[in-house]
């Protein structure tokens, strides 16, 4: 691009834009990932090729709200984002943002470009110095002490969600609790004021959303990107109303970043939220390196210290471009890396669950007997009074009573640590007294539809085993429980619950999505010839013949698979069909061709079908995963109820 | 099964292509109209406006073709 006239704006030449571009990719990814961040590597990039810091901190400001917005609409489609709590911290950052800017402007007109460029850089140092290594040290310790656990709410978060001060709690989806706003105000001020200053006020807002809020990681870093846009948005403002921003910059770093940022969206969906801080906490460290080695110069440059030789400036700013790239390099590299593996280790998965639901060779069974199976006398519905437990309760009573079952409702409260209870006593009660008055309310619905029903509330660490080991205690023949919670308790209790509990239970499992009816239309039994088919068959015919329902039964072939494997799964269907029919059910077979998850799902919906029947092979850990991935994925993508019935 | 996985490739290989051409577009007008365009949205005052419009207009092509693009080399995200 050609020479500009205006005095802030300096020329570009095919090498700056290229720069521009990586930096912005690099920058969008980081920002895609961990909900900000790219603007630290982004604001010294400009400073670098001779932008004076204002213009830089203008044009980066320009260029983030439309990269937050795109960012913010993908990571919402993976249910990560809290609008409420991204508006709310970003409203009251806006004002943060005026301050911040205000005094970004005043410096600038009292000590001009160097004067500028020594407080964004302080301001770096420090932030950067005390937050980046407290995320460092974080995400280190989460990394070897995580395995499956969900994350901790933080001490302080615990302490901050039980203070009620009437008149300012607000209620955030992130944090499943209601919040005063007194808190988030201070966090949204400091998050915009540093945003203004450097352009990254997520450096503060994700970390406050996290440890002091209570946010999972995942959450906060998404959320981050809505206040990220609202900020961004009132600081282009401010900064365009005094001519400050250089759009062409501003555009050229978009074009680089919303690839990135779609990309790194895209990453956090395949990894485990200590990822989020190890990229952000190293990344903060690093530039607070580049940062830390060019004060000098610019206190020289100030007069403040003695006049640095020219050949140490030169080289300290040197050796601080190339920790900057050090910077950009690490944090690109670690979540390429997890992107990677989260990509590949997915699709080894799909590929091994795949293979292991219809295997090539299919070991005939010796008896042509099926085992006996299919009890329905006590169920265990598993509620946590939400949204996404309501077809689970509807759905467990009609059930009950049509076999005569007698039902035991519990609702498991998170929170069984000793010290953990000390801290958030009060939270607890409040939460075990919720609980009660929902499974009370369980109970008059079971009285008015003439089921037996007994219910508990009960406080545990972990909500799978205690639904597990309450099935076991009662014997029960079947839990229910519903699907997809994506929040807070909702999410322990239904959400990655829903699989540990098939894991781990002896008896059957219902998941009931919430808007799933069980009214006998039909039938889906899927099998692959193995003894958990047989079991999923026998259950069927039982619950077949209790409702009046027919049955289609299905076995998936792959297109790779061999004619003779092919033949097989024919015979498989037929076996089962005769059981079936012997049985008096009305049943069809078919053998359709395809990804077996995608081919179950799909058949429920052409026949209208109300319930999917399939035989749970694995248990916990690596059985699970190898073994039991099309039905957790049946699971995950059907609009019906599923029933993983379990093998003797 | 496979025909709509074709298909739904097709649609958007389309489509990545028709917002990445428009978004072609809107980065040469850029590039042809740079002092112009760099003189009007640094006026300040009320010509705010301007750099806030363009950078929206340019976020929703650009936007969307870099969505569709690497949904288009197969980078989606874990279901």
């Amino acid at each position: 691009m050609e020479l500009t006239t205006a005095t802030n704006f300096i020329p570009l030449d095919a090498l700056d834009v290229t720069y521009l571009l990586v930096v912005g990719f690099i920058g969008g990814l980081v920002s895609g990932f961990i909900g900000s961040g790219g603007a630290f590597v982004l604001t010294p990039a400009m400073m670098s090729m001779g932008v004076p810091g204002i213009v830089a901190v203008a044009s980066n400001i320009c260029h983030k709200f439309p990269k937050a917005l795109v960012g913010a609409i993908k990571r919402a489609k993976y249910g990560q984002v809290d609008v409420r709590l991204g508006i709310v911290v970003g409203v009251s950052a806006e004002a943060g943002v005026l301050y911040g800017a205000h005094i970004q402007e005043i410096i600038h007109s009292s000590f001009g470009d160097a004067g500028s460029n020594l407080y964004v850089s302080l301001a770096f140092v420090i932030v950067l110095g005390i937050i980046g290594s407290y995320v460092l040290w974080d995400a280190m310790k989460t990394r070897r002490a995580t395995g499956d656990e969900p994350e901790k709410v933080s001490r302080i978060a615990r302490w901050v969600q039980s203070v009620h001060i009437p008149g300012t709690m607000v209620y955030f989806k992130s944090l499943d609790a209601r919040v005063s706003v007194l808190f988030t105000i201070p966090l949204g001020f400091a998050t915009g004021m540093l945003a203004a200053t450097i352009a990254v006020g997520g450096f503060i807002g994700v970390p406050a959303m996290h440890y002091i809020l209570g946010a999972p990681a995942l959450m906060a870093s998404a959320t981050e990107l809505v206040t990220a846009f609202v900020m961004g948005l009132g600081g282009t403002i401010k900064f365009s109303w005094s001519g400050l921003v250089d759009i062409r910059l501003a555009m050229i770093i978009l074009a680089g970043s919303l690839f990135g940022v779609q990309l790194g969206a895209i990453g956090t969906t395949y990894v485990k939220a200590h990822m989020i801080k190890l990229v952000m906490g190293t990344i903060m460290v690093l530039v607070l390196f580049s940062r830390a080695l060019a004060i000098p110069v610019y206190l020289s440059e100030l007069e403040l210290i003695d006049t640095l030789d020219p050949h140490l400036s030169s080289a300290l700013l040197n050796i601080s471009f190339v920790v900057l790239i050090a910077a950009l390099a690490s944090g690109a590299a670690i979540v390429f890396a997890a992107l990677w593996r989260g990509i590949s280790a997915s699709r080894r998965e799909i590929a091994l669950a795949g293979t292991a639901f219809a295997p090539d060779v299919v070991a005939t069974p010796a008896s042509p007997q099926l085992s006996p199976l299919g009890r329905f006398e006590r169920f265990l519905l598993a509620t946590d009074g939400s949204e996404y437990s309501a077809g689970a309760v509807r759905e467990a009573l009609r059930m009950a009573g049509k076999c005569g079952a007698r039902v035991r409702a519990i609702s498991v409260v998170t929170g069984g640590d000793t010290e953990l209870y000390a801290m958030g006593e009060q939270l607890i009660t409040k939460e075990l007294n919720t609980a009660r008055a929902h499974l009370d309310d369980v109970q008059r619905q079971a009285s008015a539809a003439g089921v037996a029903c007994e219910s508990e509330a009960t406080q545990s660490n972990q909500v799978y085993q205690e639904i597990a080991a309450q099935a076991e205690k009662m014997q029960a023949d079947l839990i229910v429980m519903g699907r997809r919670g994506r929040h807070g308790l909702a999410r322990l209790m239904v959400g990655p619950s829903t699989v540990r509990v098939i894991g781990h239970a002896r008896c059957n499992v219902l998941v009931v999505p919430r808007a799933a009816e069980l009214v006998g239309r039909r039938f889906i039994v899927a099998s692959d010839g193995s003894r958990y088919g047989d079991a999923a068959a026998v259950t069927a015919a039982r619950l077949a013949k209790l409702c009046h329902t027919p049955i289609t039964v299905v076995s998936v072939t792959r297109p790779e698979h061999s004619k003779e494997r092919k033949r097989e799964a024919h015979q498989i269907v037929g076996r089962i069909v005769s059981f079936l029919k012997q049985e008096g059910v009305v049943v069809e077979g078919i053998v359709p061709h395809g990804r077996p998850d995608e081919v179950i799902v799909q058949t429920a919906n052409a026949k209208n079908s109300d319930l999917i029947i399939l035989g749970s092979r694995g248990r916990t850990g690596l059985e699970r995963v190898l073994l039991g991935g099309t039905s957790e994925r049946v699971i995950d993508q059907a609009r019906c109820a599923v029933l993983a019935v379990k093998s003797a | 099964m496979t025909d709509s996985n074709m298909h739904a490739a097709g649609t958007t290989m389309t489509r990545a292509t028709r917002y990445g051409i428009a978004s072609l577009a809107l980065y040469f007008l850029l590039y042809f109209f740079e002092d112009s365009v760099l003189e009007f949205t640094s006026r300040g005052g009320w010509y705010f406006i301007a750099p806030v419009v363009i950078a929206f207009v340019f976020s929703y092509f650009h936007g969307a073709f870099t969505s569709y693009f690497w949904d288009t080399l197969g980078i989606k995200a874990k279901k």
